[in-house]
């Protein structure tokens, strides 16, 4: 029951896309395949389940509210984005295009079910090949294809630390679930730690990893939406929540993570609020929220990140789908061109939500989780909490500035009519309107105790630093979205130039010399042994002549009677089937097998007596006439 | 049931050899055969048992211990089925041909000597049929190959026949050595010849690990390869690599491994590393390849190192039963995956020749749009090579790395490395093929046929089903059984 919320959108986006069909039925079924989805993960909380491949390697998956919650996000934000993408995107394609998000929910519900690690690796890699085919979706064109892979090989890099983590559990414990995984400790328990924050970092767009979210841009709008909320990105984030018990429990863990997390944040603000490309800006907001969650599953408050987690997807599905809908109307991502308030009033206001709690304005949703994480991670201390009111504010400087960029009100007023977009953006922006609710005690009570937590308490002070740092940050935003800073941005602070010039070139070089190598010099020692063994042969041949067929003339007889008889005929018969040169061909195996076979039937007695050093003569010689033989190939 | 699933593809050769048949006729002959070993070697599957069963010996020359011997173990009898399988998809593969009555008695001349091969129990004839696998393929790179066929056929004989030799050399020996001489492998499993340490069983081992290392072929003997690949027709590759490559990992196993584990294990970690260096050679090598085919066989140097690091693993005689077994199940069911995957892209690779005449890579692009089917199995067999979770390969690699980490560790982590070079050489090669801009000259390229599309989706039916739910193809294995008992440390 548990695993077909993993199976069942998987096999109905693969059912979709075979199918196909005109935009309105691929649709309906697409939501209905969401829609079923979401009722299973209601309905299978609590669950588990085991699949056996072997002793050694059960499959295994289980459903605890954190999980569950997660479980049912997935397909609620993919809802509003399949109606998005079936107004907005072409209908070629489209079969497949909503299939495969139907079959990466699947693998992200695979990932969020898991409860040991090859599990979550399955899922994991799963997830990573979907992205790779709908980020490469309009493949007819040169860049996606190249985003795609680009995004992959990185992602894959992080994987590699998951892998890690799992060879370092079963080294360390015998087994791969997760409670094996709270039990390891020294270097096992280091290595599948920092695997672990390896892979999460990747997926979720971390520092050094994030330039692949800004590839992954290439792909259609609708990717973008479902890749930055609920799904990819997030799963980085859920599995360090997830395992934040196993993991927390390892030196030097926590910190790692709060560096890569914050540092993450502020770089990642910095990077959003120079953007003049308004899916990029939105993508390097990712990397710095994902951040921000990941600092504070660090300073231990898992289930605040996965709230924050849940708010922001709402936010940045609906931000997305504002972007994709300008663009529908401005023939471009450039904010430069935007300003589209009195064109799409409607949109406008829809954006205008979730770009406030994006910049985490009090009474919205995205307000109240990002003060529950600056009071988390006042527990870790001063420093810390410094920093994550420096990336507060920066996100409420780039929220404001995408917001007012892309819909403040313009010259132009002539009525663009979005198409049904209008009706996804809604359901999103509604859904963080009614997640704001979260500011009543009467709600975050209920909320924190079905979790099992306590919610963190804060100091007065960080309170207000916090919030003095967003009301700076709008009104930084707000000037921004009129001056201009993109000009002379880099993407992701240069780092995408690094990745080309410090690893793809060289390897690309790299990989040329060895492949001239190997034709060059490797291919050498078949011809050398060849030239070598010429000569050798042709001596050793003759003492071996005198020196062994002497000696036992009748062994080699019967022996090459026996074993060498089937040998000789068959290929013989065999050979005058074939061409000319292949017959001399294949008569090397009898001459060369008989004189072998004959000089071991000498042997045998010589052996028996004690001569070995016959022994080692059979073995010389026979080298000697393998390489001989080698002349042929040269 | 064993001789007959062996004897049936050679009568089908004789008979192909001999009776003027027709192309279609005797491409039926061809497909037939197998197929009636694979329902044969199924029956022995259903059968059951324990250890080496079916077996059946005939003998012949007894003052030397040789004799017809047969059966199959878990790992044998499921590499002559994923044989056997392969010879079906290859050999009712449609071809333009010449010749196409000798072509199809030679395939099927191969599959019997391939089936044979894994199921005997005698070394000499082991041997025997090691060596006619290469007759049968000299014949069919030569003949029926294109470009510098002839040459590569002959690079290809000769380099493996030397290997061979080396393997006669060492089979005697350790005949030799038995208490009473015997070519039964069964015996000389039960008690292994040779335990001292010294020269002797060190160099027999070397001659075993060079000349099974030929055939696999690790690095650096592993030159012969590409060009056999590239200048094969496309059914031949696939039985090259899915099917001849094995023979190598096989012997690996079961002479060396199982019949000196002393020796073995003392070699254990130079085995293993160059099984690493061929992870990394072959992925590096194959990465930097323009030519389709050449790329695809530089990945099963890369493949075959997974499996060769794996069997190193098992034979090691360090760290837990637990991970020696797991690596050595991994390195069977790579041998399998691999069989499956591979066999798999060079039919796709055959399908891009018969179209286009062409595998230079840069000449490609766009084709997803007129051949969507063709994509579609490149792109599963590309991922399933390039070990996703979900697909055969990742089962395999998954066992391979989890028993590895657990002896060696720095290897294990270093052999990772590979897994993201293929995966970067793989997308790079979807994406030359199919995405992007289609060149002008590949106008009118058509997609897969019925026959070949279903071929295709019978291989990696299998590639998927192991990948999801490998549990019947591990309790086959059963590599508990292979691992030679051993105290710690040798």
């Amino acid at each position: 029951m548990i695993w077909s919320l993993a199976y069942l959108p998987a096999l109905a986006g693969q059912a979709i896309w075979a199918l196909g069909g005109p935009r309105g039925r691929v649709a309906t079924l697409a939501l209905g395949a969401a829609a079923v989805t979401l009722a299973l993960a209601v309905a299978v909380g609590g669950r588990t389940g085991a699949f056996a491949w072997s002793d050694a390697i059960a499959l295994q998956a289980a459903l605890p509210p954190l999980a569950q919650a997660v479980a049912i996000l997935v397909p609620a934000v993919l809802g509003p984005i399949i109606l998005f993408a079936a107004s907005h995107e072409d209908a070629a394609g489209l079969p497949r295009l909503l299939g495969l998000m139907l079959v990466f929910t699947g693998g992200m519900e695979l990932i969020v079910i898991a409860a040991d690690l090859v599990t979550l690796l399955i899922g994991w890699e799963i997830v990573g090949a979907c992205s790779w085919a709908l980020i490469g979706h309009k493949w007819r064109q040169q860049a996606p294809g190249l985003s795609a892979n680009f995004a992959f090989v990185m992602t894959r890099a992080g994987d590699l630390g998951l892998f890690l983590a799992v060879m370092a559990t079963f080294a360390g414990a015998g087994r791969v679930g997760y409670d094996a995984l709270g039990a390891l400790d020294g270097w096992a328990q280091a290595l599948a730690a920092f695997g672990l924050l390896l892979a999460a970092a990747s997926k979720a767009g971390q520092v050094p990893f994030a330039p692949w979210l800004f590839r992954a841009m290439d792909g259609p709008t609708p990717v973008s939406a479902l890749l930055h909320s609920a799904t990819m990105v997030a799963a980085g984030v859920y599995i360090l929540a997830r395992l934040h018990p196993q993991l927390s429990g390892a030196p030097g863990f926590a910190a790692t993570a709060m560096v890569v997390g914050l540092g993450t944040a502020i770089l990642g603000g910095a990077v959003a609020l120079r953007q003049g490309h308004a899916k990029k800006l939105l993508a390097g907001s990712t990397s710095a929220q994902m951040g921000l969650m990941i600092a504070t599953v660090g300073a231990g408050y898992p289930v605040v990140a996965v709230l924050h987690l849940i708010v922001h997807a709402t936010t940045k599905a609906a931000l997305f789908c504002a972007a994709g809908l300008a663009q529908g109307v401005t023939g471009s991502f450039d904010l430069k061109d935007m300003r589209l308030g009195r064109r799409v009033p409607v949109a406008a206001a829809l954006a205008g939500v979730a770009a406030l709690s994006l910049a985490a304005v009090p009474s919205l949703a995205g307000g109240w989780s990002k003060e529950e994480m600056v009071k988390a991670v006042e527990h870790a201390g001063p420093f810390w909490t410094a920093a994550m009111v420096i990336a507060g504010g920066l996100g409420a400087a780039y929220a404001t500035r995408f917001w007012v960029a892309a819909f403040g009100p313009g010259d132009d007023d002539a009525p663009a009519v979005p198409r049904g977009e209008i009706g996804a953006l809604s359901a999103l922006a509604l859904a963080t309107l009614a997640l704001s609710a979260l500011w009543l005690p009467a709600v975050h009570d209920p909320v924190a105790s079905w979790f099992g937590i306590a919610l963190p308490e804060g100091s007065i002070l960080g309170q207000v630093a916090s919030l003095t740092a967003v009301a700076i940050g709008v009104l930084a935003g707000l000037r921004l979205a009129r001056t201009g800073l993109e000009a002379q941005s880099r993407d992701w602070l240069g780092l995408p130039e690094l990745y080309q010039r410090g690893v793809i070139e060289p390897f690309h070089a790299l990989a040329n010399t060895f492949a001239r190598v190997d034709d060059a010099i490797v291919d050498l020692i078949p011809r050398g042994v060849a030239g070598i063994g010429f000569a050798a042969a042709g001596r050793l041949s003759r003492a071996d002549d005198d020196a062994i067929d002497g000696l036992a003339p009748v062994a080699a007889r019967r022996v090459g009677r026996g074993a060498v008889a089937l040998a000789v005929r068959s290929t013989e018969a065999l050979a005058s089937l074939g061409a000319g040169i292949g017959e001399r061909l294949s008569d090397l195996i009898p001459t060369a097998s008989g004189r072998l076979t004959g000089m071991a039937g000498a042997d045998l007695r010589g052996l028996q007596t004690g001569l070995a050093h016959h022994y080692y003569t059979i073995l010389t010689v026979g080298i000697a006439l393998a390489v001989g033989l080698m002349n042929f190939g040269g | 049931m064993l001789t007959l699933a062996v004897l049936i593809p050679l009568l089908a050769a004789a008979v192909l050899a001999l009776a003027p048949v027709g192309a279609g006729a005797a491409r039926w002959t061809a497909t037939g055969a197998p197929a009636l070993s694979l329902l044969a070697l199924i029956a022995v599957w259903a059968g059951g048992g324990e250890g080496f069963r079916a077996v059946s010996e005939v003998p012949w020359i007894p003052t030397l211990g040789i004799a017809w011997r047969v059966g199959v173990d878990g790992m044998s009898l499921a590499l002559a089925l994923m044989s056997a399988l392969i010879f079906v998809a290859a050999s009712a593969w449609p071809m333009e041909l010449h010749h196409p009555r000798s072509y199809y008695a030679w395939m099927a001349f191969l599959a019997g000597v391939s089936i044979g091969l894994f199921v005997t129990l005698d070394l000499i004839i082991f041997y025997v049929f090691f060596d006619l696998s290469l007759v049968g393929m000299y014949f069919l790179i030569g003949r029926w190959g294109h470009g510098e066929a002839q040459h590569a056929a002959l690079k290809f004989f000769v380099y493996t026949l030397a290997g061979s030799l080396l393997i006669l050399i060492g089979i005697i020996v350790l005949a030799l050595n038995m208490p009473e001489m015997t070519f039964d492998m069964r015996a000389i499993i039960d008690s292994p010849p040779l335990a001292a340490a010294g020269m002797v069983p060190g160099l027999i081992f070397l001659a075993f690990v060079v000349g099974f290392g030929i055939k696999t072929p690790v690095f650096p003997v592993h030159t012969w390869l590409p060009p056999a690949h590239v200048n094969a027709p496309g059914p031949a590759s696939a039985i090259l690599a899915g099917v001849l490559l094995k023979m190598g990992t096989y012997g690996l196993i079961r002479i060396p491994m199982q019949m000196m584990p002393e020796t073995f294990a003392r070699w254990a970690l130079p085995l293993a590393v160059v099984g690493v260096i061929s992870i990394l050679w072959g992925s590096i090598v194959a990465f930097a390849q323009d030519n389709l085919k050449r790329r695809i066989a530089y990945t099963s140097v890369n493949h075959m190192g997974y499996t060769v690091l794996g069997i190193a693993v098992a034979g090691s005689a360090l760290g837990s039963e637990a991970a020696r077994q797991m690596a050595l199940t991994g390195a069977v069911v790579e041998m399998i995956a691999h069989g499956l995957i591979t066999g798999a892209l060079f039919l796709v690779a055959g399908a891009v020749w018969q179209r286009a005449g062409d595998y230079h890579l840069p000449n490609f692009g766009g084709l997803a749009g007129p051949a969507p089917r063709l994509t579609g199995a490149a792109t599963l067999a590309a991922f399933a090579s390039l070990g996703l979770p979900g697909l055969a390969g990742f089962v395999a690699e998954l066992h391979i790395f989890l028993g590895t980490f657990a002896v060696y560790p720095w290897l294990g982590a270093i052999g990772l490395l590979g897994i993201l070079i293929t995966a970067a050489l793989f997308l790079r090669m979807i994406r030359q093929m199919f995405f992007g801009d289609m060149p002008k000259e590949r106008a009118g390229f058509t997609d897969l046929t019925g026959t070949e599309t279903a071929l295709l989706a019978g291989l990696l039916a299998l590639v998927v089903l192991i990948g999801i739910w490998p549990a019947w193809l591990l309790e086959l294995i059963d590599a508990a059984a292979l691992i030679p008992a051993l105290g710690p440390g040798g």
